[in-house]
């Protein structure tokens, strides 16, 4: 049991350090506890305008969403190790060739995650504020506190996105009934005048600590845990799953795209895996959702309509990682037979990346429409889409047709921030300013059209045999 | 007799490894020819370059007058190709793959040459089943379907024979011994030295990356010696030196 778990804590490593070497690599949590020592030191001019306890807020949020997003990896990590490496495969999917059971394998996974990604994202973020505290006059004991709770936090995050891919996959009408109940339940709750997110229990923690919290959210860690791994069910082996054809209509219906047959290609893996439904959910409404509560916190220390543009701006760069939804099938190699170039498949992710833009779009005038600032619709809709073009714009020009796997290059995290994060805080700012302001975010179609171009130069350039 | 292929002193390293050291290579319209060389030798790599999947480190190469580096996509357009390990987008079908692959490659009312290779390839059975649920031999014939399906002047395979029965081995090889007396060219990749020695009219030996030895089949018969023993023989003196 504990040499499944140490090899696929090595296997894990490997995997992220064998694409962009090893230093590269082992520099991340680095980067981590860097962002973090030094932004700690932000945090008393910050607490000006911004009470540290709606920082932790936001803090909590992140890892929150942290766990949701590796959660949601780990659950298509076989699909996408094949795709990028061929026959490899992950050992999280050998119970054919290993005298284990498929849960037994699983719990070995889940924990895993959980050291790996601790050691990788949460303890360097929370050794940095612990770091710093004696500077910025925390006490020590407060800081380190935030290391547990920010690990809860992480962790309801993993647990609660296995929880309802396992409840997803056993059976669909529960799942849908689930969210129905959570629905309702986070409506009565807001009925009430209360925020859901201030029942969170990492936060209830964090503002005031008690062992009933504690205790309450380990045990709803474990029965998420309990509960994931009793319904897991993996799909039976050798099974044979027979289609009829769809790519040929499809194509008709994309012929205006360029280089549509690709783009159906993409649209027919993306229904057929799933991930269509699956990633609009767990990678994109359910974090966007908890994003919501979150923010809305913070919707005193900001002008009346700022929320919704904060809003826009922060589903913009969510939806930017769509562009990992269309790529994480594919490397080059399933393409290295055909008449096609690097610069094209680039191109035609984009297109189908395009088409999902519908998706982010509905979402930010529904909020819109939910929230009261209907008037702003149109402004918000743009400012979000343009923000994603320009972050997905940046992604393919640093990371080509590997955003999910570059993402943890040192290098493209910390260039990819700085571009995408000062366009961010400029638009925020002047739509803060005036509402229709947001409108000048149109031009981000011109810095995007540059990336892109020099996207495609880059990567043609580089030996697609890569990865 | 014109060149279909011609390398020369194409390298490829890897960091510190030498895949491919200076080869000199010329390939004749027609000729059905065999890379050999052990596991490692530099075959894959070689193949890889000349279609334009890699770029070279050093030398040159045309494939049908065409530089590889230069214009590796139109390259890809006039020759078919099976890698040696690649498989076909998992949640396609196979005959929706080979309808992408037709619209990629801008061929025409696919769905009778599709028909012919699945009747052929004895696997029309898998026409509507996901590539991702198909059997290794099953998607090594799709390959060998996506590579031959727009007729190319050249197609070049990696290990051809890899995954298929004795059945299918055999109608297989004699597809690629037809294929040339059209005067179409085939270059393949193998360590099976028994299927070169029966299909190929010439061969290479590579070996740690280097060219060994060219020539064709026919001079080693006229001498009375056999592929596998040359080859055996050639690789170990270069082992030891």
């Amino acid at each position: 049991m504990f040499e499944l778990f140490t090899s696929m804590v090595r296997e894990e490593w490997r995997v992220h350090s064998t694409m962009f070497g090893s230093l590269s690599f082992a520099l991340f949590p680095f980067l981590i506890f860097g962002i973090a020592f030094m932004g700690s030191f932000l945090i008393p001019l910050v607490a000006k305008t911004l009470p540290v306890g709606n920082l932790s807020i936001i803090v909590h949020a992140n890892y929150l969403m942290l766990g949701l997003m590796v959660g949601g990896f780990g659950m298509l990590g076989n699909e996408v190790m094949n795709r990028r490496f061929g026959q490899a495969s992950l050992l999280a999917y050998s119970a054919r060739s290993l005298p284990l059971s498929e849960r037994n394998i699983f719990a070995n996974f889940v924990v895993k995650d959980t050291v790996y990604y601790f050691f990788l994202w949460v303890f360097p973020f929370a050794f940095g504020y612990i770091l710093a505290s004696p500077f910025i006059h925390v006490p020590l004991a407060s800081a380190l506190f935030l290391l547990l709770t920010l690990t809860l936090s992480f962790l309801f995050g993993l647990c609660g996105v296995f929880f309802l891919s396992t409840v997803y996959a056993w059976s669909k009408p529960i799942f849908w009934l689930f969210l129905l109940l959570l629905g309702i339940g986070f409506g009565g709750i807001m009925a009430t005048g209360m925020n859901p997110a201030l029942l969170f229990p990492p936060l209830l923690l964090h503002d005031e600590f008690s062992w009933t919290n504690l205790l309450l959210s380990c045990i709803v860690l474990a029965c998420l845990f309990i509960v994931s791994l009793r319904l897991f069910n993996p799909e039976s082996v050798g099974s044979e799953k027979k289609y009829k054809d769809s790519f040929t209509p499809l194509l008709q219906r994309l012929s205006a795209l360029p280089n549509s047959p690709l783009a159906a290609k993409d649209m027919i893996d993306l229904y057929r895996s799933g991930s269509m439904i699956g990633q609009t959910i767990f990678s994109f409404i359910v974090p966007l959702v908890v994003i919501w509560f979150f923010l809305s916190l913070l919707g005193r220390f900001f002008p009346p309509h700022a929320l919704l543009f904060l809003y826009a701006v922060t589903t913009g760069v969510i939806a930017s990682t769509m562009y990992t939804w269309v790529t994480m099938f594919d490397n080059f190699g399933p393409y290295a037979c055909l008449p096609v170039a690097v610069s094209t498949l680039i191109t035609s992710k984009l297109a189908t990346f395009t088409i999902l833009q519908i998706i982010p779009a509905v979402f930010i005038a529904v909020v819109a429409g939910l929230s009261g600032e209907a008037a702003y619709l149109i402004p918000a809709v743009v400012l979000g889409i343009a923000v994603s073009f320009y972050a997905v714009s940046i992604m393919a020009w640093l990371c080509g047709l590997s955003p999910d796997v570059l993402v943890y290059d040192v290098k493209v995290l910390f260039v990819y921030l700085i571009l995408v994060g000062i366009v961010i805080t400029v638009f925020s700012a002047v739509s803060f300013l005036n509402p229709y302001y947001a409108l000048g975010a149109v031009i981000l179609a011109v810095p995007a059209w540059i990336f892109v171009q020099k996207a495609k130069v880059r990567w043609d350039a580089v030996d697609p045999a890569g990865f | 007799m014109t060149r279909v292929i011609e390398a020369c002193d194409l390298s490829k390293a890897y960091g510190d490894v030498q895949a491919v050291d200076h080869v000199t290579l010329a390939v004749k319209e027609g000729a059905l020819f065999g890379l050999l060389g052990p596991n490692g030798s530099g075959k894959t790599t070689m193949i890889r370059m000349l279609t334009g999947q890699t770029r070279p480190t050093g030398g040159e190469a045309s494939v049908l007058g065409i530089d590889v580096v230069k214009d590796p996509v139109g390259v890809r357009k006039r020759v078919g190709i099976i890698p040696e390990q690649e498989t076909p987008p998992s949640f396609l079908t196979a005959i929706e793959y080979l309808k992408f692959v037709a619209a990629v490659r801008k061929i025409p009312d696919i769905g009778k040459k599709a028909d012919w290779w699945f009747d052929f390839l004895d696997f029309a059975d898998k026409k509507d089943v996901l590539c991702k649920d198909l059997s290794r031999g099953t998607r090594q014939k799709l390959m060998f379907t996506q590579a031959f399906i727009h007729e190319p002047a050249l197609a070049l395979i990696d290990e051809p024979l890899i995954n298929f029965d004795p059945i299918m081995q055999d109608l297989v090889k004699d597809y690629l011994a037809d294929y040339v007396k059209k005067g179409r060219t085939i270059f393949i990749s193998t360590h099976i030295l028994e299927v070169a020695e029966e299909i190929c009219s010439e061969f290479a030996i590579l070996h740690k990356g280097k060219l060994l030895h060219a020539g064709p089949i026919a001079e080693l018969k006229e001498r009375g010696e056999h592929l596998p023993a040359f080859f055996l023989s050639l690789v170990r003196k270069d082992h030891h030196v």
